[in-house]
């Protein structure tokens, strides 16, 4: 126990530490998983915790990326472009999501796919508000202030690494909390058997309602990380291949762990950025280590270390 | 009809099988490449050549079905989903290793060239020839689930699997057929469209989002409810361009939440 | 106790996301070491399009580039140091392009970069490249912002383009057709972004200034990967044009032509422009109708090269190599990536140096001798000026495939566009 505690705050430290002794190249992949693990973490809420299978993240994703977007370009502040892009994200959920969970499963699925695509194609189409193809351009990656209180500067990555590494630890304790709060066990309830918990007098659709927001805040937070990185929104984030990221890493890492999503982000990241380098074919090999995963590793690669690697390590 | 072709296999497949494969735009591709090798490069007659194309893809399918998909029947959706995501990369880059990324158009077979009025417009022959083609796999398609043992099998296993298989049936080898057949309807529509369309790597994948918004307007696993959704986008795609040329990508997925909100099995479901 | 007992679970995991994010970042450290800078080869970061449906383009750059460094390194490379290439697939997406220069500036070592192929890659790339302060040569992307924008309004200096921008679609075939009094009527089947509203409201602009009397009276848009382009075909038909200008490219372009014969187009029309079409892909696509005479001579291209133009003794030798090397004709990504490599070699002996702002300094104002003939850097907005022709598409007893003849050559410092830069309307 008190050995686990030791490695979180190992970890944190190491976390804290990266931009002394990393390349500047280290910490953009560093931000871009931060982003990713917020963005799985959020969606499995729906699959993991609430059995939902969502193919439309990637449209609050563009949601609050979009958002965050427009407020930089008009008021170059960091924490107010967070802030509206996460709410964007979450009401943009909030809204579709009384159409989505009225079914589930395959449907649930078609749905969230569909609505995912819409937003896509506003974003491609509706030029006067989003730039259309070209997307939004000249972001500045604004300070970090509140008015006579603080004033960071943001230019350089260590410092928006910083940002993003803090506002990410924040975020997944918060939902580290509410998965392990009454609403994270009803939720679990509901996956398990619809049944027995409506029995109990639960409301189905309002706390299907409640964990489809929440994924949608977190989308929407990963989403407004993106413009003061890449100084740049294009409709190519909303696109469903995108969706399939979250869906990718989650499973990778474990759907039915908290930490799946984060493993999966940091391994997502670390095998293509990996392929990337030495082959131009590096889609066959992604495909194929997908299809390995699926055949071989189902349950993803956090519960094969806890219950096969794990247990073989502590024999020897 | 190029969608019909690739939403009848799709929902098929779904219907029977029970998966939702998103590497069926993949056999669509495969079916145009075969077409293309066999017709140009080893200048091979048309009819024969999509015939050649039809059973390489057939071989392909059943190994993709025996090897890889059988050991997911039984697992949750969303690794369905990501397996066969796996595979629309790995066929896309195989294709590129294969045939290089140009994109190929073989010439037109001489007498399907040529175009005849209607209403004063002209209209291409190979396109009236695409939509017999579309008709005559609609019509056999019927044949073959109504007047035959197979077809009968398949509804069976469709409706029920555990009952089908406790009356006889062997539903692994019911299964397969299934999955070849699925497969070589898709390669039908990329091979017949190699002439008037192009063959490049990634043309599955661009047309898959379209199918599966045609399988579930029309009713997921329902036949006829894909002919008519086939119709629908297809019309919905050309000729909304015109109507409404900014959101054409739009009004599809409008279509597709209706439908999913006030008739969820599909406008031809029970 | 189950607050307890989950909480120790969460550590597990925890513990275990750890040792995965630790392990794995513990592995980037060691081979994502900084690149030593010493005086080993030059590095030249590239990327381009090496994935799906446009993955041709992305390898006529890398195909190119490898020509041009393995000749330069076979007579002993620059200043003594040889010259090294990365190549990545930029797969059309803009987040991607930015993160592949990162990637290549800050962790590979890249000197130089060049390629991509898409112009909102571009665009995101842009004020990338002015903090990571290298030099970057587009070989395909052509929005005409890029240099107008970018470079000219927002003083990023590390841009260049050695291709052509997005507006030669537009005026070069006005200025061409403007001879032929008896085509009155023009139509338009366009790319559904920046690029077709760019050529055709050009297109329209020039023309009318040139030929009062010409009519504009359909215009179709498709969006991009159009597969079936009849009702297209139909609805600009429907107006009864004289003439169809066109900027659908690649395989789509070639599908769009195809389609137009089968549908009767050339037989009613007298003149067909298609932009880009005097690229080798398409006129390999559309080699047989060419040869069989299918479009009576009315079909009439542009394109940011061709292989038979200009004739002189460096675009034959670069046809000939290439044609050697890869068993295939190069196409303008080929030649304008092959060009940059060597645009890079001069830059490097001028400057004697790979200071960022010594290779800036050396390539303004730089004319310097290609396969495409003479190109010129314009200070101004770092827009290389050579002129490309637009001409009918012909078979010719001396090529395999169809060439672009009956060449009309407008020089480019004419008609390009000049600062103080207006916007172009870049909508519908």
């Amino acid at each position: 126990m008190k050995l686990r505690i030791l490695f979180l705050a190992a970890l944190i430290l190491f976390l804290l530490l990266l931009p002394f002794f990393g390349g500047k190249y280290l910490l953009y992949m560093a931000i871009h998983i931060c982003l990713l693990s917020v963005f799985a973490l959020g969606f499995n809420l729906l699959l993991g915790y609430t059995g939902l299978l969502s193919f439309g993240q990637a449209g609050f994703f563009a949601v609050g990326a979009y958002a965050s977007a427009k407020i930089l370009l008009v008021t170059p502040s960091l924490l107010l472009g967070t802030i509206v892009g996460t709410l964007a994200g979450g009401i943009a959920a909030l809204i579709l999501g009384f159409l989505c969970i009225r079914h589930t499963r395959i449907y649930f699925s078609m749905l969230t796919l569909s609505f995912g695509m819409m937003i896509y194609s506003l974003a491609w189409k509706w030029r006067e508000v989003t730039g259309g193809d070209d997307g939004l351009v000249g972001i500045p990656r604004a300070p970090l202030q509140i008015p006579g209180i603080l004033h960071l500067d943001m230019s350089s990555m260590g410092h928006y690494y910083y940002f993003v590494l803090v506002i990410s630890i924040i975020a997944i304790f918060v939902l580290y909390r509410i998965v392990h709060s009454p609403l994270g066990l009803t939720l679990k309830g509901i996956r398990d058997s619809e049944n027995r918990v409506a029995f109990a007098g639960i409301s189905i659709r309002n706390y299907r309602l409640l964990a489809f927001t929440i994924a949608g805040f977190y989308a929407g937070l990963a989403g407004s990380f993106l413009p003061p990185l890449e100084n740049t929104v294009t409709p190519p984030i909303a696109h469903w291949t995108h969706s399939a990221e979250p869906v990718m890493v989650t499973l990778l890492g474990g759907i039915h762990t908290f930490s799946g999503p984060i493993v999966g982000s940091v391994l997502f990241y670390l095998i293509k950025d990996i392929i990337v380098r030495y082959t131009q074919y590096w889609l066959i090999w992604f495909g194929s280590i997908v299809v390995l995963l699926v055949l071989v590793f189902r349950g993803g690669i956090v519960i094969f270390f806890t219950e096969k690697i794990w247990p073989w390590l502590i024999r020897k | 009809m190029y969608l019909w072709l690739l939403a009848a296999g799709l929902t098929l497949v779904f219907g029977v099988l029970g998966v939702l494969n998103f590497a069926h735009g993949s056999f669509f591709m495969l079916g145009a490449y075969a077409a293309f090798t066999f017709y140009e490069k080893l200048g091979i007659n048309f009819f024969l050549s999509i015939f050649l194309s039809l059973v390489s893809v057939g071989i392909i399918g059943v190994i993709f079905e025996r090897f890889f998909l059988r050991k997911i029947y039984d697992i949750d959706l969303p690794y369905q989903l990501i397996l066969t995501f796996g595979f629309i990369l790995i066929f896309d880059d195989l294709v590129k290793m294969i045939w290089g990324g140009v994109a190929m158009i073989p010439p037109m077979p001489s007498f399907l060239e040529g175009n005849f009025s209607i209403l004063g417009r002209p209209y291409p022959f190979y396109n009236l020839f695409i939509i017999f083609a579309g008709l005559a796999v609609a019509i056999v398609l019927w044949l073959l689930l109504e007047k035959t043992w197979w077809g009968r099998m398949i509804r069976a296993s469709a409706s029920d699997r555990e009952m089908a298989s406790a009356i006889g049936i062997n539903i692994p080898v019911l299964f397969t057929t299934v999955f070849i057949f699925a497969a070589m309807l898709a390669a039908l529509g990329g091979a017949l469209g190699t002439p008037v369309r192009v063959v490049a790597p990634g043309i599955g994948t661009a047309m898959i989002i379209q199918a599966f918004v045609i399988t579930v307007i029309g009713g997921l696993g329902n036949l006829k409810g894909a002919f008519v959704g086939a119709l629908i986008v297809g019309i919905l795609t050309s000729y909304g361009i015109l109507l409404f040329p900014i959101f054409e990508l739009f009004i599809i997925f409008v279509v597709m939440v209706i439908v999913l909100l006030v008739k969820p099995e599909g406008l031809f479901g029970k | 106790m189950a607050k307890n007992i989950s909480r120790r679970k969460f550590l597990k995991n925890a513990v275990i996301g750890g040792a995965a994010i630790g392990s794995g970042l513990g592995s980037y450290r060691i081979t994502y070491g900084q690149a030593k800078k010493a005086a080993g080869p030059i590095k030249i970061g590239g990327q381009g399009a090496i994935s799906g449906a446009h993955a041709d383009y992305g390898w006529q750059m890398t195909a190119g580039s490898t020509m041009a460094i393995e000749e330069i390194n076979s007579k002993g490379g620059v200043l003594g140091r040889k010259l090294e290439m990365k190549f990545m697939d930029e797969e059309l997406k803009p987040a991607t392009a930015v993160k592949n220069a990162r990637y290549l500036v800050t962790d590979w070592g890249a000197d130089v970069l060049f390629g991509v192929d898409s112009s909102g890659s571009a665009m995101a790339l842009g004020p990338v490249l002015a903090e990571l302060n290298r030099v970057h040569i587009f070989c395909h992307a052509a929005t005409h912002r890029l240099t107008e924008e970018l470079v000219a309004q927002r003083r990023i200096p590390q841009i260049f383009r050695i291709s052509v921008p997005t507006y030669q679609d537009g005026i070069l075939p006005a200025l061409i057709m403007e001879d032929f009094p008896e085509i009155k009527r023009w139509a338009g089947i366009h790319e559904d972004y920046e690029y077709g509203y760019v050529a055709w409201n050009t297109f329209k602009e020039t023309m009318k200034k040139v030929r009062p009397d010409v009519e504009f009276v359909s215009i179709a848009w498709a969006p991009f990967w159009t597969m079936d382009f009849s009702s297209h075909i139909a609805a600009v038909m429907a107006e009864k044009p004289d003439a169809i200008h066109t900027t659908k490219w690649a395989g789509e372009g070639v599908m769009l032509i195809r389609q137009a014969l089968t549908m009767g187009v050339f037989d009613n029309i007298k003149a067909w422009w298609q932009c880009m079409g005097g690229s080798v892909d398409v006129l390999q696509g559309i080699a047989r109708e060419v040869e069989a005479d299918k479009f009576k001579g009315k079909l009439w291209a542009s394109a940011r090269y061709i292989h038979n133009y200009p004739v002189t003794p460096e675009n034959r030798a670069f046809v000939e190599k290439f044609i050697k090397r890869w068993g295939r004709y190069p196409n303008y990504s080929a030649e304008t990536s092959y060009s940059s490599i060597y645009v890079i070699k001069a830059a490097v002996e001028k400057a004697k140096s790979l200071e960022t702002e010594k290779l800036i300094a050396a390539i303004e104002g730089m004319e310097i001798m290609t396969p495409a003939g003479k190109r010129y850097f314009r200070p101004e907005d770092h827009q290389a000026v050579y002129n490309v022709p637009g001409g009918r598409v012909i078979k010719s007893p001396d090529y395999p495939l169809p060439i672009l003849g009956d060449l009309r050559v407008i020089p480019a410092k004419d008609y390009y566009r000049h600062p103080p830069f207006t916007p172009i309307s870049a909508t519908k």
